[in-house]
């Protein structure tokens, strides 16, 4: 009976503990991005109280919202545009520059994907590993002549020069993702296709990608998501409204000596949603992806 | 024979466009940049019309003899070295608590991923608020806790700068540990765990003897992965603690090797050092990163 006791006791325990320990975690994760969201409808009021004590706001706004997408330049460090026509211009940037990128990555990724996996030629191998080496190498090593590239052809400050960018930047992880999927369709009915005389663009597009969809709906959504969170390099190649993606236009928010923090908030709420919607509603489409990018 | 090369030809026609892409935009940029170390191109000696002169290997020479970049080396060290055991221990525990079957699993997963999946330059804009001294909400918790009696400025000393962006490093990077230890958890099979229970082994001898072993290729790839990516460390350093105004000031204190390379290169407009630098930093991270991979693998053999 004793026995049993002891037994019994750690167990009641042990559950406390992991119950704790879920809470810290859930707590860790979470509280971060909660005080942001609650920062963001805050009234100026109750978030500059000291001691702080509304974490749960009284009267929770959306003006800090409507603030940073109508308001003048008072949000911002230096410059002569208005706060609002940035952020404006960052969201259509980002969303367009995403969307692009990912598509003819998506696309891109899907044929040479298909060569590697299915096709036989000369160099294949040679050419594979030629792309893998570029899977970890960091943006750095090739930034500066880039640079001067990028000048040159004019490709500078543009969502065309960004897109092309992100493509180079992310095929090889993508090819290699794709080439995995592809590997993984049944052979038999591609190879019955074929010999019926269907080229292989056809069956690459009615009998491949079909099967290999959630493969292709995951790297769509990892390079949406890797290119809407990237910051580097459009830092470095662009400098206007008519390019610079949300979270540049964040970064020039922080002012020099003072932050509005209830309107920087609110950007940097509208900068997350779609990485949390993504999170929330396709995370078995993202992790693996991101997880194989991982070094970039 | 015909049908070979019309399958040649259609291979080649698909990989074309990434192809050229990637000799434009990646191979031609990386080789002439690592030409461009190789010379003394600075645009504000020689103006952009130019010519740069052959100086062989003395960026580099200068490079490894500067106090400025073994600083900001020892500066990234210092951050790793905190990054990753933290990253670690709370990627494991966190992989633990996921690996075990309860009620709001799926959902403590999904919600313990959100952190890796932000823009790192916005984590860093939220620690930055966070740890404000005048209104941030780590002053406000810890004094309503009583655990202060004011308010305090977290981001004042160099080394807590530096502590902080370790720290809000780990919380954007832990997922990915969770996830590829989660995986590793899962890939034991539980006979295993089963029969060292059965014979008696407490949960610690457990954990010591079959399944930290058996997690040790899990660990090793988040260990030289994450090496890599916080040795590279930007986004974050950029919003928390460059010090704002556009990054137009470059905080010396939080100066790691990647914010050094941006300073040489967009600052000081020494294109030839500076490539010298990237350079130097890839060999360092790749470097370092293969030791930890050989060291690990060899223990565990």
């Amino acid at each position: 009976m004793s026995g049993a006791r002891e037994v019994m006791l750690p167990r009641v325990v042990r559950r406390i503990f992991f119950w704790v320990a879920v809470a810290l975690l859930a707590l860790w994760s979470l509280a971060p991005i909660y005080w942001i969201v609650v920062s963001s409808i805050s009234t100026r009021i109750e978030l500059y109280t000291v001691p702080y004590k509304h974490w749960i706001p009284q009267s929770p706004t959306l003006q800090n919202y409507i603030d940073v997408f109508t308001t003048g330049p008072k949000y911002r460090a230096g410059g002569f545009l208005p706060s609002a026509t940035l952020l404006y211009s960052g969201v259509r940037n980002s969303i367009l520059v995403a969307l692009l990128a990912a598509a003819l990555l998506s696309l891109l990724a899907s044929l040479a994907g298909y060569a590697f996996a299915r096709l036989n030629f000369r160099g294949r191998s040679f050419l594979f590993f030629m792309m893998l080496l570029l899977v970890p190498l960091p943006i750095w090593v090739s930034l500066i002549a880039l640079f001067q590239l990028m000048s040159v052809v004019g490709l500078i400050d543009t969502k065309l020069g960004l897109v092309l960018l992100f493509v180079a930047y992310g095929a090889p992880l993508y090819v290699w993702l794709m080439q995995t999927y592809i590997r993984a369709t049944p052979r038999d009915i591609a190879e019955a296709a074929l010999i019926d005389g269907a080229s292989h663009f056809r069956v690459l597009r009615t009998i491949i990608l079909p099967v290999a969809f959630p493969g292709l709906v995951s790297v769509f959504l990892v390079a949406f998501l890797t290119v809407w969170n990237a910051f580097l390099i459009p830092l470095i190649f662009t400098n206007s409204e008519s390019a610079q993606p949300l979270t540049v236009v964040l970064s020039l928010f922080i002012g020099q000596y003072e932050v509005a923090w209830e309107a920087m908030s609110a950007a940097a709420v509208v900068t997350m949603i779609p990485p949390i919607v993504m999170a929330l509603f396709f995370q078995r489409y993202i992790v693996r992806g991101l997880a194989l990018g991982a070094v970039q | 024979m015909l049908r070979i090369r019309s399958e040649e030809r259609t291979a080649y026609l698909a990989i074309l466009p990434v192809g050229l892409l990637l000799v434009l935009f990646v191979y031609y940029p990386a080789i002439s940049t690592f030409l461009l170390g190789l010379t003394d191109a600075n645009p504000r000696v020689q103006g952009l019309e130019g010519v740069a002169h052959f100086i062989g290997l003395r960026n580099y020479v200068q490079t490894l003899g500067s106090g400025e970049f073994w600083a900001s080396v020892w500066r990234t060290t210092l951050i790793v070295l905190m990054v990753l055991p933290l990253e670690l221990a709370i990627g494991l525990g966190a992989a633990m608590i996921l690996n075990e079957e309860f009620r709001g699993r799926a959902v403590l997963r999904t919600i313990a991923i959100i952190p890796w999946m932000l823009p790192p330059l916005v984590n860093g804009f939220m620690w930055s608020w966070i740890l404000n001294g005048d209104y941030g909400a780590l002053n406000g918790l810890l004094y309503q806790l009583h655990l202060v009696t004011g308010y305090h400025h977290w981001l004042a000393s160099p080394s807590a700068q530096l502590f902080w962006v370790a720290l809000a490093q780990v919380w954007t990077r832990f997922p990915f540990a969770m996830v590829v230890l989660l995986a590793g958890l899962q890939s034991i099979p539980q006979d295993v765990v089963e029969a060292a229970r059965v014979d008696g082994a407490r949960p610690a001898q457990v954990f010591r003897s079959v399944t930290f072993p058996m997690l040790l290729p899990a660990f090793t790839v988040v260990l030289a992965v994450e090496f890599i990516v916080t040795f590279q460390i930007f986004d974050v350093i950029w919003s928390l603690t460059s010090g704002g105004a556009a990054g137009q000031i470059i905080n010396p204190f939080t100066k790691a090797v990647m914010i050094l390379n941006y300073e040489v290169v967009f600052r000081n407009l020494d294109l030839g050092l500076g490539s010298a630098v990237a350079y130097l930093i890839l060999l360092l991270s790749m470097g370092v990163g293969y030791v930890f991979v050989r060291m690990l693998y060899e223990r565990g053999a």
